[in-house]
């Protein structure tokens, strides 16, 4: 065998450091603030509050519904729902545009001025209308959801056509490949990277816009239990939401990061 | 040398002409290749060897003339035509033996049949113990005999090859010229090497076409009528490289 994989250990230190720094944020977080009813040097709890309370309301919202009517569960379920159909819609359709819009100059120029003209407004400029045509159902959350998705997957995909190393085109050429030969053996392959880039800004784009979808007059998810916490004056049950929706958020993007690694084994290494 | 002229013409180039504007760069160049013939094509630096095999393989339209494969206009998607260029191109997604089995796919070359080739060619390019590799896990010459197998698997009408070890070191280079002239002959192949250095050309061509400064044409031919292997030290394969050299020289 003439390659051999070497293993190299990663330093204690640099192992370490990831758990330092997240231990050493909730320390300090916890000691800035102050527990309720108490006034002194410390961040009143009606303004923040601290790890460990979001913690225990977090426990007790696995079963308790009160005061937001659902269950942290419920509301996590409910918010991936939407955030899901939403990015997955925004995939299906975002990723293979980009793509043939970045090898077929037919489909870019029918799809550019579109998208150009469409990509500069903010997802949540469109709930107006959103109501109109879908009105405050799950529909509606999920439109304003894809729209904020689907920009990221068609610009990434499209960049990661253009990106391809022409040489490999001419070698696919000079073999009498077609077209689409040339696009689904070249071109997508080499898209891959930017298209993995895509499924990540895409999911960020998707969760940031999920709070302000479900502004949308709903009555569960993450989102919500965000605006009831504002509404209700708890900081406890807003910081609850916000965790919950960053740590969902985490763990789909470490998912994907895995399935990226095993596919693009040739290309990132 | 009397095996070449017996053969049949393969390749007929006639009148290839590339004009950008008014600058000529190919001035109505002609020459023919026998079948399976490994000719070679020297010119000094910016004489349009690229565009010249650009316009071979038809990735460049020609200003006037064309290539004739067995009489007929040459055509991609109707030959075989292959293309080894300078840089490396192996797909880096694929596997070293993925990458070999391309150009067979490209050509739909049945299953059964494109994995008995590629079994027989990446033991002759000896890739077969890192055929599962990834090009990444490879050295720069392997990536290049990965070119060199994938264009050689096709079984190609005519093979272009564009200054293919140009930017490989010295030894590489002589192993990888052996290589090659080794695959051309087990596969017989009708090669075009197209090299600005003129022992490779000696070295590895039956006949060497020398090309003029711009507007190109074709200087001479000369034939390289030397035993294989062929020994860089021999009186006579320095007479050719001078002789050769002597053709191109513009100082």
């Amino acid at each position: 065998m003439a390659f051999e994989t070497v293993k190299v250990g990663k330093p204690l230190l640099l192992r370490i450091l990831p758990v330092l720094s997240i231990v050493m944020f909730f320390t300090v977080w916890e000691v800035s603030v102050a527990p309720p009813d108490v006034h002194d040097w410390r961040i009143p709890s009606t303004l923040l509050t601290s790890p460990s309370d979001a913690f225990k309301l977090g426990i007790d919202k696995l079963t308790n519904v009160n005061p937001d009517g659902a269950t942290l569960l419920t509301h996590a379920y409910v918010s991936m729902q939407e955030a899901f159909l939403g990015y997955i819609l925004a995939l299906a359709i975002g990723l293979p545009l980009g793509l043939m819009m970045g090898w077929f100059s037919m489909v870019r120029g029918l799809a550019r001025p579109i998208f150009e003209l469409v990509r500069p407004i903010p997802p949540i400029a469109w709930i107006p209308l959103t109501i109109f045509w879908f009105g405050i159902g799950l529909g509606g959350k999920v439109f304003i959801i894809w729209i904020s998705g689907i920009v990221p997957c068609v610009i990434n995909a499209f960049l990661g056509v253009r990106m391809t190393n022409p040489v490999h085109i001419q070698m696919a050429r000079t073999f009498g490949a077609s077209d689409w030969k040339i696009f689904t053996s070249v071109c997508v392959p080499s898209a891959l990277p930017m298209v993995f880039g895509a499924l990540q800004i895409a999911l960020a784009y998707c969760w940031v816009t999920l709070v302000g979808a479900e502004l949308l007059a709903s009555d569960q998810g993450l989102g919500f239990l965000i605006t009831m916490g504002r509404n209700l004056g708890r900081t406890d049950i807003v910081i609850l939401g916000m965790v919950s929706v960053g740590l969902a958020g985490a763990v789909i993007g470490v998912i994907i990061d895995r399935v990226e690694a095993k596919l693009l084994a040739g290309i990132r290494r | 040398m009397s095996d070449c002229i017996q053969r049949k013409t393969k390749i007929q180039v006639k009148n290839f002409t590339k004009r950008y504007n008014d600058l000529v760069v190919l001035d109505e160049i002609n020459f023919d290749i026998k079948d399976g013939e490994l000719v070679s094509i020297v010119g000094p630096t910016g004489c349009g060897k690229t565009t010249f095999l650009n316009c071979m393989s038809k990735l460049t339209e020609t200003s006037d003339g064309d290539i004739f494969i067995d009489g007929e206009v040459a055509d991609p998607k109707k030959h075989n035509l292959a293309f080894v260029f300078q840089e490396p191109t192996a797909l880096p997604w694929r596997t070293v033996r993925e990458n070999v089995a391309y150009g067979m796919e490209v050509k739909k070359v049945p299953q059964r049949e494109l994995n008995e080739k590629l079994d027989h060619i990446l033991e002759l390019v000896g890739l077969k113990d890192t055929a599962d590799l990834y090009p990444n896990q490879v050295s720069a010459s392997m990536m290049q005999r990965i070119a060199v197998a994938r264009a050689f698997a096709v079984n190609p009408d005519l093979l272009l090859m564009d200054e293919p070890y140009g930017q490989l070191d010295v030894k590489l280079r002589f192993f990888l010229e052996d290589e090659l002239v080794k695959l051309w002959q087990t596969l017989k192949s009708t090669v075009l090497f197209v090299t600005h250095n003129i022992e490779e050309a000696v070295y590895v061509a039956e006949r060497i076409i020398v090309l003029t400064p711009k507007p190109t044409k074709v200087r001479a031919e000369v034939v390289v009528d030397l035993p294989r292997p062929r020994n860089f030290l021999d009186p006579k394969f320095i007479e050719i490289r001078r002789h050769v050299t002597e053709l191109i020289r513009w100082w």
